[in-house]
This record gives C-alpha cells, structure tokens and sequence, in this order.
C-alpha cells in the first residue's frame, strides 16, 4: 500500500503548488462565471477565452515576443544599473562617514519624488530614447535596493566584525567577509523588491514615444479599446515579475542555503 | 612571553566625563601558563582582554606579545552564519595559507573539539555547546601562543560547561598554548587556572598560583584552599 504513495517530500511540494495555485485558480474561475453569465460588460471585461486567444494571437504573430524582448532589456538594464548604483554608494557611505552626511539629505530628497514627476525633466535631459525609458526604471529600482544594502550594512553584528578585527582583518577584508555577506538577508529582500518596483515603473517608462515594450502595448490597447491586449499585456508583466522573482529565490536556496529562512518579506 | 604594563583604560560617559575601568595593570604572562582573571561584572576584565586582543587601545600603557598570533574566543561563539563548521573552523585562514594546509589545519582542530562528524552542519544547526567548540577550533587553526578566552562557557548549561572545561584542560595540556581565560565563576577559576587574578576595580587585588593535577575535584586541599582566600577576597 505504502509503495503507492507519494513520499512525504512529493507530496509536500505538490501540496504547496496546490496553495501556491488556489488563490490564481479561484480568480479564473470568478472571473470565467462573471464572463459567462454575462454580469459585467465583456468590453470592460472579455472572457478568458477572449483574452487567451487574443494572447495566442500576439504570440503567434511574435508581437508579444518582440514587446516582452524589448521590455526585458528596458527593466533588465534599468536594473542592473540600480544594483550597480546601490552598491557604489551604499559601500562609500558605510565606508565615509562624511560621505554619507554630504549624501544623505540629497538622497532622501530624491527619494521622496515619484520617479514618474521627474520624467518631463529626464526628457527634456536625456531625450526620449533608450536612456529616458531606462532612467526611469533605474529611479524606481534605486531607493528600495539602495536602502536594503544601507539597512543590511548598519545592521551586521558588530560582535561578527570583532571577530575579524581581533584577527588582525584590514578594512577592505573586514567588508568583503564579513559586512557583505552578513548584509545579504537584507540585500536580497531588497533585491527583490527592487525587481518588483521596475516592472511596476514599467508602463510609466514606456508611456512617451514608444514603439515597442509591455507597457506601450498596454496603452496602445486602451487607446484602441483593446481590453483583451491590455489584459494579455498586464498577465504577462505579472507571469514574468513572478518567474523572475521565484528565480531569484531559487538561485538563493542554490547558491546560499543559509538564507532560505532570511529571504522572506516579513524580515524587512 | 607576553606583558601589560601599567595599563589605564575607560570609557566616555554621555555627561562628557570619563569612567575609568583599569587602573593601573602589569602582568606578565609566562609561555604556556593558563591564567584564569576572576572578577564581578564590570569590573574590567572583559576590557582587559579587548585590548590583549588589539579590539581596543588603552588610554595609557602597553600590552606587548612577542608570540606570532593571538587567538580570541568570546562569550558567544559568534559563527559566521553563511559558512559551514569547517568553514567556519578556517575563516581566520582564508587567504593566508594554501587551502590544502587549511584543510589539515581545520580537520585537526575540529578533530581535537570533537566536531569532525559535523563539519558540513550549518552554525544553527549545532547546540550551543557544540558551536563554541567551533570557536575554539576557529581560534586553535591559527595556532596562536597566546589564547584569549572571554567567559566562553558563561552561556552554557552546567553539564555542558563542565564537559567544556575538561575538554578545554585536555587541549591545553596537549597543545600548550598560553591561555588566558576571563570568568565570574569561582569554582571555573579553580577548576581551571594555574594563576588565579582577582580583578576588583580595575585593578589585581588578588594573584593566587595554584598547583594542582587536572582534572580538578573539589576535594583537593589544594584547590580548597585557593577557594577559601577567593571566598574571603571576593565577599568580604
């Protein structure tokens, strides 16, 4: 009898793909019976049906293909570039005490503004190209990482630099063994988040002279009326955040088991 | 040979003035000695041993030590919790020697605690008592001379204590380090110390030398009597 059940392993992780799924599940089912029985108007709301066709439809045209490419690259470079930013600055402030006084003020200044309110500005600075649409997405990226590589710097256990530092550990050693990995419960919660808030300024940075991208596509669509290609255009920036997302925490439990129990929001 | 000498330390208070904490320490530590600093809480010993192990600088006085490297186990055992027990045990090491001397290095010290059955365990995997090993094997890699030990059994419970303090005579008598070791403890100060110094603001109001086999029983007359003098020096 015992040989025909899963093992507990299985079965757990096929209990938590159930979980994981029952909330996405339960809305396709409302949202099919709202449709179906024709509660809302399909132009506000079209059918799952609809929108799945419709999706079958970009993707076989490889319109959604050629829009998902190009905002890939958009939130990908936008992203890096934020991580890149995050870091140089969040070392020298730990590092500076000075720099950091000289820095902070400014930098919660910037924080403050919705990266949105400084696009006619960053127009009119860098134009209506590439960089414009990637600066926004660096702006929106920058703050939650830039604080979590703060946060998880102020927060390593000074007891653990001791032990560095009564090893006879120089400045540069203590930061790279000790301070970095010990900042990067924080750093990966903010790393996240960070992807999160780029996809989420996506449809913003693509709002002015765009001819390709998610989040034109999505405009593109209302301005047509096209409820069903503003849905496709919406599920799969969600599809894509959440693949990103879960393979971020794989490459964690991968590369740094230790952090498992440490890369959940609450720890924020 | 290491040596304080007239050694003054304090540390700011929020009102501006000053709290001093040592005044005045000279001490000499003979190679291979084990000396146990028994004392009430803040009365200076912990910060005796931050600045023997270069974390602090005193205000006046020197601390010299002519020996190559100093060990440092604290009162937590402070693992780094991204690296595993063998890891952990060769953190020091890490780009100091080649990774096949600290392999050896760390399978002998994790060897000499007990812990080779968990060198791939991750620090909140191992009881309390197991992770200070850890630390001590952290601190035995380097090899130092001298052996810096601040109240490292004050977490732990008493049978675990015990077993420690057997364990720790065991590695001393084998590996003869010179061993300073800071406690509150008067029955771990006897149980353990060649040297017992009695810190008492700020300053040794006591040097007791005390010559007796390990392992230690109370009963020793010996060992009674240096119990009996801390008795009277530290509560009267």
């Amino acid at each position: 009898m015992s040989g025909n059940c899963p093992a507990p392993a299985t079965r757990k992780f096929i209990m938590r793909v159930f979980l994981s799924s029952v909330f996405f599940i339960s809305v396709l089912i409302v949202w099919f019976a709202v449709s179906q029985f024709g509660w809302v108007n399909p132009f506000l709301l079209p059918s799952p049906q609809r929108v799945w066709s419709t999706f079958q439809t970009l993707l076989g045209n490889g319109k959604l293909a050629q829009h998902v490419g190009v905002s890939l690259g958009r939130v990908a470079a936008g992203y890096i570039i934020a991580v890149f930013l995050s870091l140089i600055v969040s070392l020298a402030m730990v590092t500076w005490k000075g720099f950091a006084r000289v820095l902070d003020p400014p930098l919660e200044f910037l924080r403050q503004i919705p990266p949105l309110a400084l696009m006619p500005l960053l127009m009119l600075w860098l134009g209506i190209g590439e960089t414009q649409k990637i600066g926004i997405i660096i702006l929106a990226c920058f703050f939650p990482i830039f604080l979590s590589f703060r946060g998880g710097f102020a927060q390593v256990d000074p007891k653990l630099l001791d032990v560095g530092r009564a090893a006879g550990f120089g400045r540069l050693e203590l930061m790279r063994r000790i301070a970095i990995p010990a900042a990067l419960p924080a750093i990966f919660v903010g790393l996240r988040v960070g992807l999160g808030y780029g996809w989420r300024a996506l449809v913003g940075a693509e709002l002015i002279a765009s001819a390709a991208g998610l989040g034109y596509m999505i405009l593109d669509a209302q301005d047509l009326a096209r409820t069903d290609i503003v849905l496709v255009g919406v599920l799969v920036i969600g599809v894509i955040g959440l693949l990103a997302d879960t393979g971020l925490k794989m490459l964690v439990r991968w590369r740094f088991p230790w952090l498992r129990q440490e890369m959940e929001m609450p720890r924020v | 040979m290491s040596e304080l000498r007239a050694v003054h330390h304090g540390y700011p208070l929020p009102d501006g003035r000053r709290r001093s904490v040592l005044q005045g320490i000279d001490l000499r530590l003979e190679k291979g000695g084990f000396y146990v600093m028994l004392g009430r809480s803040g009365c200076g010993k912990s910060t005796l041993l931050r600045l023997m192990a270069g974390l602090e600088k005193p205000d006046h006085g020197t601390f010299e030590h002519s020996g190559d490297s100093v060990g440092v186990v604290f009162q937590e055992p402070r693992l780094m919790p991204w690296l595993t027990v063998a890891q952990n045990a060769g953190f020091l090491l890490q780009s100091r020697l080649s990774q096949a001397e600290i392999e050896a290095r760390v399978e002998l010290a994790l060897q000499t605690v007990g812990l080779s059955d968990v060198r791939d365990a991750w620090p909140n995997q191992l009881s309390g008592g197991m992770a200070q090993r850890v630390a001590i094997a952290r601190a035995l890699v380097g090899r130092p001379s001298l052996l810096l030990m601040d109240e490292p059994f004050g977490a732990l419970d008493a049978f675990t204590r015990k077993q420690m303090q057997d364990d720790l005579v065991r590695i001393w008598c084998k590996l003869h380090q010179t061993i300073v070791f800071v406690t509150h403890d008067l029955e771990e100060a006897v149980r353990l110390g060649q040297t017992v110094l009695v810190i008492d603001e700020g300053r040794f109001s006591l040097r007791l030398d005390l010559d007796a086999p390990y392992p230690r029983s109370g009963a020793e007359s010996a060992v009674n009597h240096v119990r009996e003098r801390l008795l009277n020096q530290l509560f009267t």
